[in-house]
């Protein structure tokens, strides 16, 4: 097909890419950590564990476990370790469960659960307690911190922690099943909370949660996939919700989802491994939200992981949950 | 590390050195404000720091975190010293303020939301219910704005659903029990939504979870339901005539079916009695309905979808209808898979379910 162009080009004179460039993705995400003369590194401080747990993970689905250092991985992930058992997203920020989750998940990820007991005693334990005490003993659901919101999203940082340290009975998991089900909707999905309109993120957390809960009986999967198939659009790409606009990152939201309910083939997968590609920065590396926009490590993330999804050659295989 | 909309264009200009030095100092700048607030006491000059690094980066959680806690040492020093509660009110004020304004700007900032719901209940429980319902309902109007600005920003829906909660919560027990719920003008709020703007699939989804509690405190009896019932039929089918391309619509639209089906839960129903027979004869209804409008638009995929899901609900409860044939069905599949090819895995399962 056409040759790459250039960056800097419109959005209409971009040729679609037909292939993965993973050498260029490899080297987009060892190239972030060395940007530290740029302000944006530094006001984006807040993401950081999370921005290495994207990273990470993305060069292992591209099969380039080793592209980043594992002792400097692990280095950074601990000194975001409090006292208490909680992860912040970088040194000197608050403990937080989205960071807690990304840091368990590149723990796991590396099998470097005896090097975490190395650095903190019965670590495992102390962070799998410290996830536990945010659960809201009345409603089932989980806060991000002690500052209290409450949210789906924590609830399935919650269990995914927990399932993969084994401590997944530290917590009532009945309670958060049932608080579940009170945020499904008539279309077969799931909001923030009981009474919060359906949106795809959601979605994920909530029947990823109910996936490591075994209670996916809960779910009514034909409405759900309906739902869940309704936000492919004529480009191919993929929405969050009715009437909003396609963005890379739901290849992972939507179709993981759909994995998890076996009707992936309710969309067209062809059509949107092209649209996946034609967010990549074929220069510079790294994918964006939409064909012909800034790059960043979470769309670079959530696009290949979407891929995996759709079983593009070259990948390793990711799990939905 | 996440970017939405912004073009590739934007970032690809080489910096010049004299850039690149610039940044440098505004990175020093900005570690070094972020040093002071976190060496600092707990004062109001910090309060100021803090202000300045949130108007740079209200993401920084961290900084809203450090925020509360001087806020609550200046909260608690204030009332320690028996001293009026003057400053407690400038201090909550201030932060409004201040939220409404970022909240302008990054309207789904989840971090200042946050605050926001912080600052409103620390007000309550610091001066008392009379002065938490007077700021509960300003919120409102907060998010009246923000939702004006922005039909589809859930966090305002979610803030909306908690605000009205607590304005319930605190009107005067005086007044009846039917004047405190808000449940009524919620109800009458997403008709006006809906009617501004047909295709607000956000404020269509509040409606549907607003009638169920609106007829439990209405107390409706068996008419009452139906007539219901039969409003929001009228009102949908109106909204599809319209735009029969709108994807909202078509799916308040199978809302109000799936309240008919047997398979119901009861809280979810909005007609308690209904017969085998009643639900053939809304479902006919809607059949026909939709038929005539299929006369005027042939390439509408949501037409044939409904036809196909009333079928589908139709044989569930009488498996020898003559409103349609099943060579209708078929046809009806050959046209969705036509003009939806998109989602083909789907057609398919769903002619094999329905064993066209």
């Amino acid at each position: 097909m056409s040759l790459v162009s250039g960056p800097g080009r419109g959005v209409a004179s971009l040729p679609a890419e037909t292939r993965l460039v993973v050498d260029k993705h490899v080297r987009y995400v060892q190239s972030l950590d060395t940007r530290k003369d740029e302000l944006e590194y530094w006001l984006t401080e807040h993401l950081r564990l999370n921005g290495l747990y994207w990273g990470m993970t993305a060069l292992h689905l591209l099969g380039h476990p080793d592209a980043l250092p594992r002792k400097g991985i692990l280095e950074f992930v601990f000194s975001c370790l409090h006292e208490s058992g909680g992860f912040g997203a970088a040194p000197g920020h608050d403990a937080h469960m989205l960071y807690t989750c990304s840091a368990v998940q590149i723990i796991a990820t590396l099998d470097a659960f005896d090097e975490l007991e190395a650095h903190m005693q019965d670590g495992r334990r102390k962070i799998g307690q410290w996830i536990a005490r945010l659960q809201d003993p009345e409603t089932g659901t989980f806060a991000g911190d002690e500052w209290g919101e409450m949210d789906t999203r924590f609830l399935f940082n919650a269990f995914l922690s927990l399932s993969l340290m084994g401590l997944l009975d530290l917590v009532n998991v009945d309670k958060a099943v049932q608080h579940i089900n009170s945020c499904a909707n008539f279309d077969g999905a799931y909001g923030t909370s009981p009474g919060a309109e359906s949106h795809s993120g959601q979605v994920y957390t909530c029947v990823g949660a109910l996936t490591i809960a075994g209670r996916l009986d809960l779910v009514n999967q034909e409405r759900l996939g309906a739902w869940l198939s309704e936000r492919q659009l004529k480009n191919g790409g993929l929405n969050g919700r009715p009437e909003k606009t396609e963005d890379v990152c739901y290849s992972w939201w939507v179709m993981s989802s759909l994995a998890m309910i076996n009707k992936l083939h309710w969309i067209d997968g062809e059509k949107l491994t092209a649209f996946i590609l034609g967010c990549q920065d074929p220069d510079l590396g790294g994918l964006s939200d939409r064909p012909g926009d800034m790059v960043d490590v979470f769309h670079t993330h959530f696009g290949i992981a979407g891929l995996s999804l759709l079983k593009y050659p070259g990948l390793a295989e990711v799990d939905p949950v | 590390l996440s970017k939405h909309g912004i073009t590739r264009a934007a970032g690809t200009a080489v910096r010049t050195e004299e850039a690149r030095q610039q940044q440098l100092r505004d990175i020093d700048a900005y570690k070094e404000l972020v040093d002071l607030i976190t060496e600092r006491q707990y004062t109001l000059e910090v309060l100021g720091l803090v202000t300045k690094l949130l108007k740079q980066n209200p993401e920084y959680y961290t900084i809203w975190n450090h925020r509360r806690r001087v806020l609550n040492a200046l909260f608690s020093s204030d009332t320690a010293d028996g001293s009026s509660k003057h400053g407690v009110n400038d201090l909550l004020q201030n932060d409004l303020q201040l939220t409404f304004a970022l909240l302008r700007q990054y309207p789904k900032c989840y971090w200042i939301w946050n605050h926001r719901n912080w600052l409103l209940e620390t007000a309550e429980s610091q001066r008392g219910a009379d002065m938490g319902h007077q700021l509960w309902s300003g919120e409102l109007l907060l998010v009246n704005k923000m939702l004006g600005a922005d039909s589809r920003n859930f966090h305002a829906w979610s803030y909306r659903r908690f605000v009205t909660a607590q304005i319930e919560r605190l009107t005067p027990h005086t007044e009846g029990q039917a004047s405190r719920s808000m449940t009524d003008s919620e109800f009458e709020y997403t008709s006006s939504m809906v009617k501004s703007n047909l295709s607000n699939f956000s404020a269509w989804h509040h409606r549907s979870k607003i009638i169920p509690r609106l007829l439990n405190e209405r107390d409706a009896d068996a008419e009452a339901r139906r007539a219901l019932l039969e409003f929001e039929l009228a009102l949908i089918c109106e909204a599809i005539n319209t735009d029969p391309f709108d994807q909202s619509i078509w799916f308040y639209h199978q809302y109000l079916m799936t309240t008919l089906s047997p398979n119901c839960p009861s809280q979810d129903r909005i007609v308690l009695d209904l017969s085998n027979g009643d639900r053939q004869q809304y479902y006919e209804n809607e059949m026909r309905y939709i038929r005539e409008i299929l006369e005027d638009e042939e390439d509408c995929k949501w037409i044939y979808e409904g036809l196909l899901f009333l079928a589908g609900a139709y044989l569930e409860v009488d498996s020898g209808t003559k409103v349609f044939t099943t060579a209708d069905m078929r046809s009806w599949l050959k046209h969705l898979k036509r003009l939806d090819p998109l989602r083909k895995g789907r057609w398919d399962e769903l002619g094999q379910r329905l064993d066209l």
